[in-house]
């Protein structure tokens, strides 16, 4: 109990970290909030005077302290681009459709990875394995655009199972939406499950060489009950932290898919923005990616505790 | 009556060096032909790769599928158990025949409970069993196997056990069935002095109980003598020698055998009066173990060894000996400078040792594990050379290529290895030529203090008593002082000048090798004398 109150005090700490860094990283890159209000044609004295009147020219520290009480509300200031739209209206919606997309990459993960692994395993050397492993090594090898276009091609516009580009918003209607989304998650996931069928194979066959496989088997087990009842808790465990990185991959693999599906999602609105330079919804973007990936962490540590008892101290 | 009876059994494995491309295979056992009577303890004896081990598991058929069994036969019971499917394999493991393993430590699940783990065999095998009566066993047998409160330890997970309870756990997981035959493959090397008598009584106090045959493989000889009735001596894939126990071991007739038993050797030197080094009233703790612990938890070290006062005198021979978590190991570490936290005076040629440690006269060490100690993928010669130039840059002096290159081959001549040796990798080498590589880096820096933690108790005995004669002409020959760090008490008594005994990081006694062993005041080195007295 205790060393899950510890490690969520250096979650926060992590993430106010991070926070603080990205501040300084945008106050540091040339042009500034004001600068892309008004425009490159904007004379000095203007620029001057809006910087003064949006509290620019404050010390970063004091700067950060304001943004950080705003963000903790959940007030994460205006978008430049969109004048007038408050940042968190803009990522709210978008918010819900990448979280989608991201869970629904993560169930696919999940899903196909587990039995895959142990196919392999149960028929390590034959064609099935040799098989399913050069399909694993090509969909890890090809770039996530390409392999993006590839599936709207063939599942879009040769077997016209979506039709790419005519995304449903959640909100007209759901179910459409998910259907839609599916083919995205396709993309992130195929090569995330190749990853995880690798890993938990070599997991797997790692577990198989222990000693208490050995002793299992001088009990009187068969081979494969020893897989299902022994080897496979015990394979699952460095597969945890392992799925926390695949996490953060997600995270990165839906900004490429939501371009290349034109999913209005968080992804596509960080492209726009950083071209745009705006830093504020930039700026809560990449809070919200870090606030992901360190809480998937967190929420590893703890599956990691609940599943191996050697962890789990009194 | 035989409950098992092998006749001319031959088992090959392919041969390991996969870039060579030819198919080869390495014939491992070699014609072997043994046989168990019912409610025997037989003893298989042999050093490492001598087939021992390899023998047990084709009875029990579960070597490596690698392994092919190339002829003989294996009877048990009468059955052929070469001729059996893999389904009836299954139903005799765990049965018919039991076994139980060297490492305690991971030969059970980590994330099972125990209950489960002790009641697997019983499941298998009586599917049918009411749970109630499953439970009633499993407490039952953990009683018979000596484990307090097995209620508890039902619930408890493996890594909650200490070693010795760990293959008390094994015993009786291998027992609920009441099997024939129970094999045990080296079940007390892994564990501490102690532990082993207590688990070595253990069997034998079965053994009287049930009548239940055992194969017992061990390359320790005193634990052979004390639980066997019979004992088969194995050398290279072959029987060498089979007889009653105390005929074999007393006079043995073949040469193997013969260098087998032979003794441990003496020390010959004297020690001197002049004091190399002294630890006064050390306390020794370990820093904290991650960056959060440190973050988080302001609480006070936890020393390992307590208030430790100790001198070592030149040409002299400590002997530091202890059960594993005592303290010893630690010592050592500091004394190599290895850890550098802890209160109190440790003097080195009469300077502080913190001073010592930065010039090139500082202790030097030797480890356990030369399998490890070693960097896999470079050149014996390379390490040695690499060591030599460090050494020679600590002292300040320039030496050509050439000459460094001769003087490295003369310490390996000096550790009586080949010159051929400077070109191999570590994994090319044997143990025991592995450890001589270990103690040749060591003596590359001529140091006056060499300290040797358990340095041969990873390697078989007639390999182990050569390392150790090489130890003790070493150390006359240069008039170096040791510090012997071990377990093995029978060892510590032939080559030690003075000994030391540690329990739980406190020292308990101290005093000339000698009068330790015949006058023991302390009842832990009373204990550790007994248990070694087998």
């Amino acid at each position: 109990m205790k060393s899950v109150v510890n490690k969520l005090i250096s979650l926060i700490i992590t993430v106010l970290v991070i926070s603080f860094v990205t501040f300084i990283v945008f106050s540091i890159i040339p042009g500034n909030a004001a600068i892309a209000k008004l425009g490159v044609d904007a004379s000095p004295e203007q620029i001057e005077r809006l910087e003064e009147e949006m509290g620019l020219n404050d010390p970063i520290v004091l700067r950060y302290g304001k943004w950080l009480l705003n963000a903790l509300k959940g007030d994460f200031g205006e978008s430049l681009q969109y004048s007038g739209t408050k940042v968190s209206a803009l990522l709210s919606s978008r918010l819900q459709v990448t979280l989608v997309l991201s869970l629904l990459s993560m169930g696919l993960i999940l899903l196909f990875s587990f039995p895959i692994s142990l196919l392999c395993v149960r028929h390590q050397g034959k064609w099935v394995d040799a098989l399913l492993s050069g399909l694993g090594q090509v969909l890890m090898a090809v770039p996530a655009f390409f392999l993006g276009i590839m599936i709207t091609y063939l599942l879009g516009l040769v077997l016209h199972f979506f039709k790419p580009g005519a995304y449903i918003p959640l909100s007209e209607n759901p179910s459409r939406a998910v259907l839609y989304l599916l083919f995205p998650a396709i993309s992130i996931a195929l090569p995330k499950i190749s990853m995880t069928v690798r890993f938990l194979k070599s997991s797997i066959q790692g577990e198989l060489s222990q000693d208490y496989v050995r002793t299992a088997r001088s009990h009187g087990m068969s081979q494969g009950k020893v897989l299902s009842a022994h080897v496979l808790k015990n394979a699952l465990i460095p597969v945890i932290t392992f799925l926390a990185t695949i996490i953060a991959e997600i995270m990165a693999g839906s900004i490429v898919a939501e371009q290349v599906f034109s999913v209005p999602g968080i992804g596509r609105l960080l492209i726009t923005s950083i071209s745009a330079r705006d830093f504020p919804v930039v700026q809560a973007i990449v809070m919200y990616i870090t606030s992901v990936v360190v809480t998937a962490g967190f929420v590893m540590d703890i599956l990691y505790i609940l599943v191996d008892p050697r962890l789990r101290r009194k | 009556m035989n409950l098992v009876e092998v006749n001319h059994l031959s088992v090959s494995f392919p041969d390991d060096d996969p870039y060579d491309g030819i198919e080869e295979r390495d014939t491992i056992i070699r014609d072997v032909s043994l046989s168990i009577q019912k409610g025997e303890v037989l003893g298989l004896v042999g050093e490492s790769g001598s087939g021992k081990s390899m023998s047990a598991l084709s009875i029990i058929r579960l070597l490596k599928q690698t392994a092919r069994i190339d002829g003989g036969e294996i009877l048990f019971d009468g059955k052929n158990l070469l001729s059996l499917s893999e389904k009836e394999l299954c139903d005799l493991r765990g049965l018919g025949i039991s076994m139980i393993f060297q490492e305690p430590m991971t030969s059970l699940d980590p994330v099972m409970k125990i209950e489960p783990q002790v009641a697997e065999a019983l499941r298998l095998h009586f599917p049918h069993m009411s749970e109630a009566e499953i439970h009633q066993r499993v407490i039952k047998v953990l009683q018979d196997v000596g484990l307090p409160d097995p209620q508890a330890i039902c619930m408890q997970y493996p890594h909650e056990l200490s070693g010795g309870m760990r293959q008390r756990v094994m015993i009786a997981s291998a027992l609920i069935t009441e099997p024939k035959l129970l094999i045990a493959d080296e079940p007390t090397t892994a564990l501490d002095v102690l532990i082993q008598a207590q688990i070595l009584d253990l069997l034998k106090e079965i053994h009287e109980k049930t009548g239940i045959s055992i194969l017992f493989i061990s390359h320790d000889l005193n634990v052979i003598r004390r639980l066997c009735s019979r004992v088969i001596v194995m050398y290279h894939g072959k029987i060498v020698e089979e007889g009653e126990t105390l005929r074999v071991l007393d006079h043995p007739r073949d040469e193997y055998t013969k260098t087998l038993v032979a003794h441990t050797p003496r020390v010959q030197t004297r020690p001197k009066d002049r004091v190399l080094l002294s630890m006064d009233k050390v306390t020794i703790y370990y820093p904290p173990r991650s960056f959060e612990s440190s973050l988080f938890k302001k609480m006070p070290l936890e020393p390992y060894v307590f208030d430790a006062s100790l001198t070592l005198r030149e040409n002299e021979i400590l002997g530091i000996v202890g059960g594993s978590g005592s303290g010893k190991s630690t010592i050592g570490k500091v004394l190599t400078g290895l850890l550098g936290t802890y209160d109190g005076n440790i003097q080195v040629f009469g300077s502080d040792l913190k001073e010592v440690l930065k010039t090139p006269e500082r202790p030097q060490m030797i480890f356990q594990d030369p399998g490890s100690a070693l960097n896999p993928s470079r050149t014996i010669g390379w390490t040695l050379m690499e060591t030599l130039r460090s050494g020679l840059k600590a002292r300040r002096k320039n030496e050509t290529e050439k000459e460094m290159k001769e003087q490295i081959l003369s310490m390996l001549r000096e550790v009586d290895l080949s010159e051929e040796i400077y070109d191999r990798y570590p994994r090319e080498l044997s143990g025991g030529q592995r450890q001589r590589v270990c103690i040749g880096q060591a003596l590359l820096y001529d140091p006056e203090i060499l300290i040797a933690d358990e340095p041969v108790s990873a390697l078989d005995v007639t390999v182990s008593s050569q390392v150790l004669r090489l130890l003790l002409s070493l150390q006359e020959k240069r008039g170096m002082s040791i510090i012997f760090i071990s377990h093995d008490m029978s060892i510590v008594r032939s080559i030690c000048h003075r000994l030391l005994v540690l329990e739980k990081g406190r020292i308990v006694e101290e005093g000339d090798t000698e009068t330790v062993f015949t006058h023991p005041q302390h009842p832990y080195t009373r204990q550790l004398i007994a248990a070694s007295m087998l």
